[in-house]
C-alpha cells in the first residue's frame, strides 16, 4: 500500500494540513496545501472576444500563478474546477 | 528521442470543436520516465495517443527519433509503431480468446519474428514478468495484477525503446499496483523510455520528471531526478 486517503474536513485556500505518518515507529511529517487560482473570473484578461485569445490568457495567468508559487511547495495536482467555480484547485506539498 | 512543437488536436463535430490539445511543446530524452498528470479531460490520453502514432495532430509538429513524423499516414504510423512502441492500457486490452503465451506472442508474429525466436523471447518476457505458470490461462482466469503482467510482457516483447502506459495501476489494488509500478521502473532502469499518465501523485513519484497537463496546455513541469 503506498497511498493513504485522509479526509479533512474544513480545510480552506491557503490552509496547511500537516500530516504525520508512523510506518514501524518512524515517522514522516508531510503538509499538504490547497490553493485556489483564478480561472473563469470577471477580471479582464484581453480586450479582444476571440475564445481562443481568452483561453490562452487564462492559461497564461495560471502558468504564472504556479510558476510564482513559493517554491518551497511543489504541485502534486490541479484539479477540475467544479461546476459554477470561477477557481482552480491545486495541491502542494511541502518539499522534504 | 521525442519532442512535439506547438503540437494541436481538435475533435470536430458537425456542431463543435474541442481542443484537447492545444500548442503542446514537450521533449523526453531517451532512458527518461515522464508522468503525465492533470485533471480528467485535460488531454493526458489524447496526448499519449499522438505520442503513440494512434492518432495524428491537427497542427504542429511531432517528432519521433528525429523523424518529423506528424503527417505521416496509418500505414506508415503502423510500421513506426511496431517493435518501437509498447503500450499498456488501464484496462490492459488482452485478447479474451488467446491464452497468456498467444497474447504476448503477437506482436511477434506482426513482425514476422521466427518461429523458434519467438519461443525464445516469450518465454523470457513470461518469466521476467513472473506469469510463466499462467502461460495456458486465459485473460478472465487471471487476477488484475496478472493481467497485467501478462499486458507489460507482451509490451516489451518486441524491445520497444518506448513505453507508453495509460494509467497502468487504474484497475488494480495497491499491492498489485506497487508490483505493476516496481515493473516499470525495472524497465526503465533497462533504459527504456517511460511516459505514463497517471492520476495517483504516488505513482507519479517513481519518475524522473512530472508533465501537468491542464485545459490542453502544458501547465508546468515538476523534475523529480535526473537521469
Amino acid at each position: 500500500m503506498n497511498e493513504l486517503c485522509v479526509p479533512v474536513s474544513g480545510i480552506t485556500e491557503n490552509d496547511v494540513a500537516e500530516v504525520t505518518v508512523s510506518i514501524k515507529g518512524k515517522k514522516i511529517k508531510y503538509e499538504f496545501r490547497i490553493e485556489s487560482f483564478p480561472w473563469e473570473t470577471e477580471e479582464t484578461l484581453t480586450e479582444t472576444k476571440d475564445p481562443l485569445a481568452i483561453s490562452l490568457g487564462k492559461i497564461y495567468r495560471l502558468k504564472l500563478a504556479i510558476e510564482s508559487y513559493d517554491k518551497n511547495w511543489e504541485l502534486i495536482q490541479i484539479f477540475n474546477p467544479t461546476e459554477g467555480s470561477d477557481h482552480v484547485h491545486v495541491l502542494y506539498r511541502k518539499k522534504q | 528521442m521525442i519532442k512535439t512543437v506547438e503540437l494541436t488536436k481538435a475533435f470536430r463535430t458537425d456542431e463543435v470543436e474541442t481542443t484537447a490539445l492545444n500548442k503542446v511543446d514537450i521533449s523526453v530524452e531517451p532512458g527518461e520516465f515522464v508522468a503525465v498528470m492533470g485533471p480528467s479531460g485535460c488531454g493526458k490520453s489524447t496526448l499519449l495517443n499522438v505520442i503513440g502514432l494512434l492518432d495524428n495532430p491537427t497542427d504542429g509538429q511531432y517528432y519521433f527519433n528525429g523523424n518529423e513524423v506528424s503527417r505521416y499516414s496509418e500505414r506508415k504510423r503502423t510500421y513506426l509503431r511496431k517493435g518501437n512502441i509498447g503500450f499498456v492500457f488501464q484496462s490492459f486490452n488482452l485478447i479474451d480468446e488467446l491464452n497468456v503465451y498467444e497474447n504476448i506472442e503477437l506482436p511477434l508474429l506482426y513482425l514476422k519474428v521466427s518461429s523458434s525466436e519467438r519461443k525464445r523471447r516469450v518465454t523470457e518476457a513470461m518469466d521476467r514478468m513472473n506469469i510463466s505458470h499462467r502461460r495456458k490461462h486465459f485473460p478472465q482466469q487471471l487476477s488484475g495484477g496478472q493481467q497485467q503482467r501478462v499486458a507489460i510482457a507482451r509490451a516489451v516483447v518486441a524491445r520497444p525503446n518506448l513505453i507508453l502506459a495509460d494509467e497502468p495501476t487504474g484497475n488494480l489494488d495497491s499491492a498489485n499496483g506497487e508490483e505493476v509500478m516496481n515493473l516499470l521502473v525495472e524497465l526503465n532502469n533497462d533504459n527504456t523510455t517511460i511516459i505514463m499518465v497517471t492520476h495517483s501523485p504516488s505513482d507519479a513519484d517513481k519518475a524522473h520528471r512530472i508533465v501537468h497537463l491542464f485545459d490542453g496546455h502544458v501547465v508546468t513541469e515538476n523534475i523529480r531526478l535526473t537521469l
